[in-house]
């Protein structure tokens, strides 16, 4: 079991074997670590890329971060959400073209987690409400690395999940001898996401575990067991986990206030579920 | 009521919510409850960026969607896991209410 966790873990490192991330993702990343480096800096580089641009403005409107229709430029993005976020919105719209063909479930379900964390921060009156729906936006972004590099391992867990009614994340455990957040975590420091990425990726599915951004963790893991209570989106099994008590008591949770986040999340999940539909027929159709 | 797409709205639907501005959802409402949509109300409100409305009934058949009974009991499985956990029976409860909701 161990050589099978090592051989994932060379694997995942290896940058040569990952995912194609475009250079100017990696400048990114550069720019963004520097601290000489200013915010028209990394906008101009952004723009320099149509593309790219069109893709991270595509994602800033997208109904997880409420500002709908209106942000038009990267400048006005690199305001409003921050370097990090952009810089992972970058990454990831890279990640999830490869994960809107092959994986359609899993890229709904992390969309909904967006969605879901968004409107927990909100109403919980969280800080750093954008960031926390971009962890949440890549929560899951081990299984799509499982699903995209060891694709004989992912069809594998799949049917030990049919089989046995397992969760993905026990029967990663068990077949894998690793599980889904480690891989995340992996991956997320191969491409040097920022701590608070990182923590609600690799602790979602065990809060106590995260020492420096619990709420953001405790937030993540709630977004995702409410996408999965609301069926939208597929993460690879159908089995709702518990809300764990970390999270409970660190995001201070009664019955009214989860009926609240509940009906909020629904409401904005049929936007999503719009968006997500636009996002996979674009190209087809022009608005 | 049914909360639909914009693009799925017709003619002769009747809201059953306010339609918030989209750019100032704090600010007084676009259109009211009980209004009757006519097709030159839906494109205006296409053009404001309104992307959804919540209409009365339950006008627009979703293809492969399930009836209520179908609803409640795949929720149910769903929680299968949890089904005695004190805080997940609150969940299931507030989620049971949101569909019955929706589906009338």
């Amino acid at each position: 079991m161990g050589n099978k966790v090592n051989e994932i873990k060379r694997i995942v490192q290896d940058t040569k074997s990952l995912p194609t991330l475009p250079g100017i993702v990696l400048k990114i990343s550069k720019l963004a670590e520097d601290d000489k480096s200013s915010v028209n800096e990394i906008a101009r580089l952004i723009s320099s890329d149509h593309i790219l641009s069109a893709k991270v403005l595509k994602l800033v409107n997208s109904p997880f971060y409420g500002f709908s229709g209106r942000v038009s430029t990267i400048s006005n993005a690199l305001i409003l959400l921050g370097v990090n976020v952009i810089r992972s919105l970058a990454l990831s719209s890279s990640i999830f073209e490869i994960m809107e063909k092959s994986v359609v479930g899993l890229w709904e379900h992390s969309f909904g987690a967006a969605v879901a964390a968004n409107t927990i921060a909100k109403i919980l009156q969280l800080p750093d409400a954008e960031e926390i729906s971009t962890a949440a936006l890549l929560h899951d972004i081990g299984k799509a690395i499982i699903k995209i590099k060891l694709e004989e391992d992912y069809n594998q867990l799949i049917s030990i999940i049919k089989e046995k009614d397992i969760s993905m994340i026990d029967a990663e455990h068990e077949f894998l001898g690793t599980g889904h957040p480690e891989i995340g975590e992996w991956i997320a420091r191969t491409w040097f996401l920022p701590e608070k990425l990182i923590e609600p990726i690799a602790c979602h599915h065990n809060v106590k575990k995260s020492v420096i951004h619990k709420t953001k963790t405790a937030a993540v893991h709630l977004a995702d067991i409410l996408v999965k209570a609301s069926d939208f989106g597929f993460s690879g099994d159908d089995i709702v986990p518990r809300i764990q008590t970390e999270a409970w008591d660190k995001l201070d949770l009664n019955e009214k206030i989860l009926e609240e986040i509940v009906q909020e999340t629904e409401d904005r999940l049929i936007e999503a579920k719009n968006f997500s539909l636009e996002i996979q027929t674009s190209g087809e159709k022009q608005s | 009521m049914q909360k639909i797409p914009l693009a799925l709205a017709f003619e002769g639907m009747i809201l059953a919510q306010e339609i918030k501005n989209p750019d100032n959802p704090e600010g007084p409402p676009l259109c009211g409850k009980g209004v009757v949509l006519s097709s030159s109300l839906i494109e205006r409100l296409n053009k404001i960026g309104v992307q959804s409305i919540t209409v009365e009934g339950h006008p627009v058949k979703i293809e492969g969607e399930k009836t209520l009974d179908e609803e409640l009991s795949s929720l149910d499985y769903r929680f299968r896991k949890v089904k005695d956990d004190p805080s997940m029976k609150i969940l299931r409860e507030i989620y049971r209410v949101q569909i019955i909701k929706a589906k009338n």
